[in-house]
């Protein structure tokens, strides 16, 4: 094989790097009021939403774009970007799947997403967003029935203003930081999810979130509510078109558990990461938080970072409730000209709080991986404990593993422990599978997939498998 | 404070001998601080500790002028007993007296006017002010082949003619091929309220030992920050041992550079805090050739409304394969109000190396204290006894017998 | 089936192996006898494929030159290695690893890769057979086993791989005489006049169990005698000391 042809080899290893052929409508290029205003419009916004938004605005226009993560990326020309982008047809909403444009139910069926409730995923809702709207939400009805709401931010806005006034920016205040204000001011869709008190979902929930357009910025906002004694796991799933330039992905997370609810929230990030020279890619700096609000809460976050030129984002988790529990797992991947710097926080604010870190990261090629992450046990919050263990993986000496643990205890009866470990694939290892007939990537996909097994283990079934394949994926090309 | 600095420099220049070189370089110096002035919370580094804030809040004004031209009547019942050593006295930031009466005096050179080499360029604005306000600096090559036969003890000492000032000293030490030094630092403090900034550079040739041991064990008002950077080249060692207890704030830094294949370095350090107390200990260890080793073992023991940080960082060079780098640190709160802050971390460019870290922090085991008392010893001490043996094993680190139980005698730590 | 040719190997100028040959046809058992140091260990490696080494001469396998041959399409045609130090893969299921390793193999050969059914009943019969205790199957591999549950491990890969030559490393090392039995029997069992075997060994012990029809004392790097079973007896009685 030539050079080109592995190129185009290497390509094909980012099997959702193909773009639809889809007419748009854009907001103006450009960061303004004048742009909010018009996605505010576009979406029929009632005021509050729209001052909420402007409001967001006012204090973005004072913020400055942070810098003191470890991934530094050229200067983004926030004025030079897209803030709105949605398929035309999604123009006069569709009223369901069958009106909906089949372009679209291509490009998911593509993605391995069907949207068609016949097509049926393993009995898990999907709401599909494409670039800037959700343009289909699966499983309604059954969902309904017991009184979950599972439908996208914008539906959520016009028929549940009362839930999204209550709880929107609430975790993630409009003051927060630059890109979470960003979010704030321009977001276009999401998921929203309310599961009543005492439900238990009965089943997964999915977004799946495609970027299709170029020189577009993607500002999703999900906001999840479990009420008191519910029950719901989230899964999310993100692909983009491969393209040369960097697109920018600022979504905003919040999760509210009230007392006794417990929220699982699961990502499987494999948006495009550029090719093997650095070029192109997603830039998905993401704030994603959860507030265990009421007592005996739970909230777990697990996420697989296969994707993306740069990962930035540390899922947090504020543990306000006494007895409440907050998990963070997390496998990252960087290979190629990869760069992640992504962690956790877990502030410890109530009593009997209990936090517990698993990170695994993996870096190959010229990439560099950093775990960040705080563990900030406040002076109220006895008998809270926390426990960390990060470990690294490091394949060739042309990449870099970092762990940056913050650890702050103003509390004598808490404890905190923390471990961190780094190290490298054994030859010896490699050379034992090898003798049993695996080839090297296979063998260093097994490898890695029992390094990273604790996490793997939380995520549900479905996902599990689809992560695993995604490991071994992510690493080809990066040994021998 | 802009205002104030110039004056006591202008001052400064008056009264001393410098050189117009001199001058103009530390002018420069001058200027680099005043950009920025005091370190804040804004820089990483000093996440932990704001000694902006601080000097502000426990000094207020300070004054950078010293009169260098009387000396200090050395009062020798400072001196450390039933061991034989040698001296280098400083009284307010002066030398007063530099003895080493015990040793050979060809293998040992002293250079009364050094120029410090700034070869630490990195940001740090005290290093500036200390290369603008420092008066002499001494520079000690150790020759080919020597040990010093007995330790070298550093005397840090300051009296109630001085208040709200800033002193600034520096030692500059060579250690030739296959020489060695132990050195203590020993503070000692009867004025109040300064704020004491220290450098320290280290360059250990090759199978060269240096042994540093830093003890601040009387209660003391005064604000410190000590600054080691450490050079080694192959084969050579570096111990340091740092015992964080007496000033009100401090901070030690310190900087090992493992540039030879085989050298290593080992820092251990105990914070034993009280009263309002803020101590803060940073290491970074760059591992930049193949097969060097660090260790690294922090304890705290933290009483009323004191404060510890520590900040550790271990940096392995893509070339520096084989690099065996441990860290671990672990605090006891003894009160509510009390608070400890890590931030261990690994940087790490090379696929085959051995690193890990650790951090524990929590309160005194109640179980392990219900034990002892259930054997009849009193709920303090089971508390003494328990903290005592957390303690014990990092002095046991230390690996001269003789600065080891000195070391035990001074903090009371029982076997 | 397996031809050594005039085969030389060095380590950063450390000569190893100096001009050994070997011939074993099918279905014969060979075993290589020596002392510490000998190069038993590196032979096993060079023929396992291990990288690291200065290789001179040529080794043929089934008339495939095995130097042109990956490590694990060596292990594709048939080339089984037990390893003296079985390896600890943490996080990897033993059940899963063995499954991968059959499959990779089967589709090699062309034949129908097992389904997860196919392969636990499968694994469970020789597991059965080899007194494997079958919960280890769902343990990580090798992790917190014992010196003797690693090597029953290994024959039991060997039994489900099925391979033609398999060359044991030293098996019999750390194993108490139940597990030498257990050990023997996997491989008296896979014997048969298309399989070959290779075992290296410092004892003659295992050779009680394993009857072979060539021995070889391995010494400095050389063959210096060959002959029938009656070797290994006199090698014990005398020593490796004595015997030159």
């Amino acid at each position: 094989m030539d050079k080109r042809e592995k190129d185009i080899e290497k390509l094909k290893d980012y099997k959702y790097g193909f773009s639809t052929d889809i007419e748009n409508i854009r907001a103006p290029k450009g960061l303004n009021e004048d742009v909010i205003k018009f996605i505010s419009n576009i979406k029929k916004e009632p005021k509050w939403m729209l001052d909420f938004r402007l409001k967001a605005f006012e204090r973005f226009k004072q913020l400055k774009e942070p810098n003191w993560q470890k991934p530094k990326y050229p200067k983004i020309d926030y004025q030079d970007l897209y803030y709105y982008s949605a398929p035309k047809s999604m123009n006069d909403k569709p009223k369901s799947l069958d009106e909906l444009d089949p372009k679209l139910l291509e490009t998911y069926k593509k993605l391995g997403i069907p949207l068609q409730e016949q097509a049926r995923l393993n009995g898990i809702a999907v709401d599909a967003v494409f670039d800037s709207v959700s343009v289909a939400t699966t499983f309604k009805d059954e969902l309904t029935k017991q009184g979950i709401i599972f439908c996208s931010m914008s539906e959520a806005i016009q028929k549940h203003p009362d839930l999204v006034k209550k709880y929107l920016g609430t975790v993630i205040p409009t003051t927060d930081h630059f890109f979470a204000t960003l979010n704030s001011a321009v977001f276009t869709d999401g998921s929203f999810v309310y599961i009543p008190e005492g439900i238990k979902c009965p089943m997964e929930l999915s977004t799946y979130f495609r970027i299709n357009a170029s020189e577009t910025g993607q500002f999703e906002r999900t906001l999840i509510i479990a009420d008191k004694g519910s029950y719901v796991s989230y899964l999310e799933g993100c692909t983009a078109p491969m393209r040369d330039e960097n697109q920018l992905h600022a979504a905003n997370v919040e999760l509210i558990a009230l007392d006794d609810a417990e929220i699982k929230y699961s990502t499987v990030q494999n948006w495009y990461p550029g090719d093997e020279n650095g070029k192109g890619g997603i830039y998905n700096f993401v704030t994603k938080r959860g507030l265990c609000k009421g007592k005996n809460s739970k909230i777990s976050w697990t996420q697989v970072e296969t994707g993306s030129a740069i990962t930035w984002k540390y899922p947090s988790c504020i543990l306000k409730g006494d007895n409440s529990i907050g998990e963070f797992y997390s496998i990252a991947i960087t290979n190629n000209h990869q760069k992640a710097d992504t962690g956790t926080k877990m502030i410890h604010l109530g009593k009997n709080t209990k936090s517990k870190i698993v990170s695994k990261g993996i870096s190959a090629g010229f990439s560099d991986m950093t775990y960040r992450g705080l563990v900030d046990i406040n002076s109220k919050a006895k008998n809270s404990s926390n426990y960390t263990q990060c470990d690294s993986l490091l394949m060739g000496n042309k990449c870099g593993a970092h762990t940056v643990p913050y650890i702050k205890n103003k509390n004598l009866d808490s404890n905190i422990a923390h471990e961190a470990t780094t190290s490298k694939i054994s030859e010896e290892q490699l050379h034992y599978c090898q003798q049993r007939g695996l080839n090297p990537e296979e063998a260093v996909g097994l490898i890695v997939n029992g390094f990273c097994k604790e996490v793997l283990q939380q995520l549900p079934m479905e996902f599990a498998v689809e992560a695993q394949k995604l490991v071994g994926i992510s690493l080809e090309g990066s040994v021998g | 404070m802009t205002e104030q600095i110039k004056t006591d420099f202008d001052k400064i220049v008056k009264t001393s001998a410098f050189s117009e070189k001199d001058v103009e370089q530390k002018k420069i110096y001058l200027n680099k601080f005043l950009k920025t002035g005091f370190p804040t919370r804004k820089l990483e580094n000093w996440k932990f500790s704001d000694l902006s804030q601080i000097i502000k809040k426990s000094i207020g004004e300070l004054s950078f002028y010293n009169d260098y031209s009387f000396s200090n009547k050395v009062d020798t019942s400072i001196f450390v007993e039933g061991l034989e050593h040698n001296k280098i006295v400083f009284i307010n930031g002066r030398v007063e007296k530099v003895d080493f009466t015990h040793e050979d005096h060809d293998k040992i050179e002293i250079n009364s006017d050094f120029k410090f080499v700034n070869r630490l360029e990195h940001n740090n604005s005290l290093l500036s002010l200390n290369n603008a306000f420092s008066n002499k600096c001494y520079k000690i090559t150790i020759k080919k082949n020597y040990s010093l036969k007995k330790p070298l003890v550093v005397y840090h000492s300051t009296n109630n003619k001085i208040k709200s000032k800033n002193i600034n000293l520096k030692l500059e030490f060579q250690l030739e091929q296959n020489s060695s030094l132990r050195l203590i630092d020993l503070f000692n403090d009867g004025a109040e309220n300064n704020f004491i900034n220290i450098f320290y550079n280290f360059d250990l040739k090759e199978n060269a030992i240096l042994k540093n041991y830093k003890i601040d064990k009387l209660q003391n008002k005064n604000i410190r920050y000590s600054y080691n950077n450490i050079e080694q080249d192959n084969n050579s060692v570096s111990e340091t041992f740092v015992l964080s207890s007496g000033s009100n704030f401090s901070k030690n830094e310190i900087n090992c550079n493992l540039k030879g294949e085989y050298s290593s370095a080992f820092v251990n350090g105990i914070f034993s805090l009280n009263e309002g107390q803020h101590h803060e200990i940073r290491t970074i260890i760059n591992h930049l050739v193949e097969n060097t080793k660090s260790y690294q073992l922090i304890k705290s023991v933290l009483g009323e409304n004191s404060k510890s940080a520590y900040q550790g960082k271990i940096f392995v060079d893509s070339k520096a394969q084989k690099t065996d780098g441990y860290q671990l640190s672990k605090a006891i709160l003894l009160d509510e109000t009390s608070e400890f802050n890590a931030k261990p971390e690994l940087e790490i460019y090379a696929d085959d190396v051995k690193c890990s870290h650790g951090s524990a922090s929590g309160s005194l085991d109640e179980n392990s204290i219900f034990y002892l008392m259930s054997r009849g010893l009193s709920y303090k001490q089971s508390k003494e006894l328990l903290i005592n043996g957390f303690l014990l094993d990092v002095v046991e680190k230390i690996t001269d017998t003789e600065i080891k139980n000195l070391v035990k005698n001074m903090i009371g730590l029982k076997e | 089936m397996l031809k050594i040719n005039n085969l030389s190997v060095n380590i950063e100028d450390k000569s190893i192996l100096k001009d050994f040959s070997l011939n074993i046809n099918p279905g014969e058992v060979h075993a290589i006898m020596g002392p510490n140091g000998s190069g038993k260990s590196t032979l096993s490696n060079i023929l396992s494929g291990k990288k690291g080494y200065e290789i001179s001469g040529e080794v043929l396998f089934e008339n495939n030159n095995l130097f042109e041959l990956e490590t694990e399409e060596r292990a594709h045609k048939g080339i089984f290695l037990a390893f003296q130090y079985p390896l600890e893969i943490p996080g990897v299921n033993t059940n899963i690893f063995l499954k991968t390793s059959l499959n990779a193999i089967r589709k090699a050969k062309g034949e129908k890769e097992l389904d997860a059914i196919e392969f636990l009943k499968l694994v469970k019969e020789k597991a059965r057979e080899l007194k494997f205790d079958e919960e280890k199957l769902n343990r990580q591999l090798n992790v917190g086993f014992s010196g003797g549950e690693k090597k029953k491990n290994e024959i039991l890969q060997m039994s489900m791989l099925s391979p033609k030559l398999s060359i044991l490393d030293e098996t019999d090392s750390g194993l108490d005489i139940d597990a030498l039995k257990v050990v023997s029997d996997g491989v008296n069992t896979l014997r048969g006049k298309d399989n070959s075997f290779l075992i290296i060994t410092h004892y003659q012990r295992l050779l009680d169990y394993i009857k072979p029809d060539f021995v070889h004392v391995l010494m400095n790097g050389k063959i210096i005698k060959s002959g029938g079973p009656e070797l290994a007896l006199e090698l014990e009685k005398k020593g490796y000391e004595n015997f030159n």
